[in-house]
């Protein structure tokens, strides 16, 4: 059974680098790093100190600390308005060489000026461990308006936060197509639940699935060809994928009375982890793309469900991993399944109730909601330190959010 | 805190492989699901989900008693069957669709209990096509949590939420 499912899972361990012995200590892979900060305009220096500061904190690569006994220094750089444009100049200086690292000018829209810190982070981040920076990301996410549900996006630090729907019905579990250019999400404008692509710039919207009965959970394969998601139009909720414009439809699972939700790819493409609860209780399993037998990923706690499959680029500290939401007692938490064991281990779990689990494209970092006292917000766990932080607070209840390419 | 991060893997999945490879004799029955053969679509071992109806359509609701379930169960229980045989007392000869709408308690994560509610939906549907309505004429919502009917965050009201609505659709 599954053997082509186990054979594939063993390849992802395989093709991952990280599953050699790496123990991290907190804090262990952190390097020192001094922000001296900038001259010119004292607002928009400070503003450009600070979002830079925070993000190299975020980044979860930096310690921030004095010059003297920093690894690595931004000199004083400097900021100015210029036509229309913020023009930021950056040198970073490794201490123990004394050579510039980074030398930069950086001119942008002058209404982008965090932008333009972001780009700058994450030239840092790439200079420095030879990964990609995630501080120019987006997460999109379900912000609650009154009685409605509507798709939010954000940048990855929790500002800017744009409303992409105002359709005062129920829009929920957003998903990015792999190049950042489209969402889909289950919309009810329509009263009944359907699949909708939302073009992100241009607003353009089409409905991709309005089959009878429950249309959702919509993910696209990583070549962005493909759309797993879970359909009832045969009498029961079950797996099924489409080509990404629609038609061609296939259905995966036959598990009447059981349901099938919450789609996720592997980083290959080949095989989809999803949830069934067909044997009790709901648990992760996986099939392989094209059908067949299902293979059980957990076991324990009882209940696991939201399972989002990471996608690390090579060279990334943690291989990669099947986030989920468990519940144990009346709580939830994420756990975070690696194949190793069909139990899975608690990364986040105080404080409230932890869902919804979505990981950045570094494999590292997962977006969350936790809700205490039946409201909702939105944090950040580095799975490899384990250090969270709560994302500004957008008005209204934030869950479901899905962090983008 | 000290993480051991992730394990032996490879190791860890090769020994997680062998283990697994008893299933080999398992009945396909006990298997989640699956189609072994090449997925096809249709017959899912349910009754295919009545079309929706017409844009434009009303919606009245309230006419009839919601059925409600059991914690985290898609049984329709014994003692609701009289509410369905109201319904389909009705529905049999009545030319307008029936929308049968599922719904989950706040429990639970948002996008299982959208498959929890749909499944609601779906095994009332069943008891009602059993009861003589047409299939093609009851079509299927899941509201997952996002509609209660008790706003309360206890089990006299969790229990009012885990139900299934009727809705009759007309021209």
């Amino acid at each position: 059974m599954g053997t082509s499912i186990k054979a594939l899972l063993l390849l992802l361990a395989l093709a991952s680098p990280a599953f050699a012995q790496v123990t991290v200590s907190k804090g262990a892979v952190k390097r020192n790093f001094a922000v001296t900060g900038f001259a010119g305009d004292s607002a928009l220096a400070g503003q450009v100190t600070d979002v830079l500061k925070n993000d190299l904190r975020l980044s979860g690569d930096f310690q921030l600390s004095p010059a003297g006994s920093a690894e690595y220094v931004q000199q004083q750089g400097t900021v100015r308005i210029e036509g229309g444009d913020v023009v930021v100049e950056c040198v970073v200086v490794a201490t123990a060489s004394k050579q510039a690292v980074l030398s930069k000018t950086y001119r942008y829209n002058a209404q982008s000026v965090r932008q333009v810190v972001h780009r700058l982070s994450d030239d840092i981040v790439q200079t420095v461990t030879g990964q990609r920076g995630i501080a120019q990301t987006k997460i999109a996410f379900v912000v609650r308006r009154s009685n409605a549900k509507e798709i939010a996006v954000m940048d990855y630090d929790g500002f800017n936060v744009r409303q992409v729907t105002t359709d005062r019905t129920i829009n929920v579990r957003p998903r990015w197509s792999p190049n950042g250019r489209k969402l889909v999400y289950t919309s009810y404008k329509s009263r009944f639940p359907d699949v909708i692509e939302h073009e992100v710039f241009t607003g353009i919207r089409r409905r991709l699935a309005e089959f009878p009965g429950l249309n959702t959970g919509a993910a696209y394969s990583p070549d962005g060809n493909t759309i797993a998601l879970t359909l009832s139009r045969d009498g029961n909720p079950e797996l099924y994928t489409m080509d990404a414009g629609g038609g061609n439809l296939r259905r995966l699972t036959r598990t009447k009375p059981g349901a099938e939700s919450s789609p996720t790819w592997s980083p290959d493409g080949q095989t989809i982890a999803y949830v069934s609860d067909s044997r009790g209780s709901p648990q992760v399993y996986l099939i392989h793309r094209d059908g067949g037998e299902p293979t059980r990923l957990t076991v324990s706690p009882a209940y696991n469900t939201e399972p989002d499959w990471s996608r690390p680029p090579a060279g990334a500290p943690l291989p990669p991993m099947i986030a989920v939401t468990s519940q144990v007692g009346n709580r939830f938490q994420i756990g975070v399944a690696s194949g190793a064991s069909q139990e899975v281990p608690a990364v986040a779990s105080d404080g409230g109730d932890c869902q919804d689990p979505s990981w950045a494209p570094n494999g590292r970092h997962l977006v969350f909601s936790k809700t205490a006292n039946w409201r909702s917000r939105l944090y950040v766990l580095d799975v490899l330190t384990r250090e969270q932080i709560q994302l500004p607070a957008v008005d209204g209840d934030a869950s479901e959010p899905a962090w983008g390419p | 805190m000290r993480t051991r991060i992730l394990f032996h893997l490879a190791l860890a999945v090769c020994v997680a492989a062998l283990a697994t490879t008893g299933c080999k004799s398992r009945k396909k029955a006990a298997q989640p699901g699956g189609v072994s053969s090449a997925p096809t679509l249709g017959d899912a071992g349910g009754i295919e989900t009545g079309s929706r109806p017409p844009e434009g359509s009303t919606y009245a609701s309230g006419r009839y008693a919601p059925v409600y379930f059991d914690f985290d169960s898609t049984a329709v229980r014994p003692s609701e069957l009289p509410k369905l045989q109201t319904v389909a007392a009705d529905m049999r000869s009545a030319s307008g669709k029936l929308i049968v709408e599922g719904h989950a308690d706040e429990r639970g994560t948002a996008e299982y209990n959208r498959a929890l509610g749909e499944r609601r939906a779906q095994a009332t549907r069943e008891e009602l096509v059993k009861l003589g309505v047409p299939a093609d004429n009851i079509s299927t919502v899941s509201y997952g949590e996002e509609r209660a009917a008790d706003p309360g965050h206890d089990e006299a009201a969790w229990s009012k939420n885990r139900r299934c609505d009727f809705v009759v659709a007309g021209q």
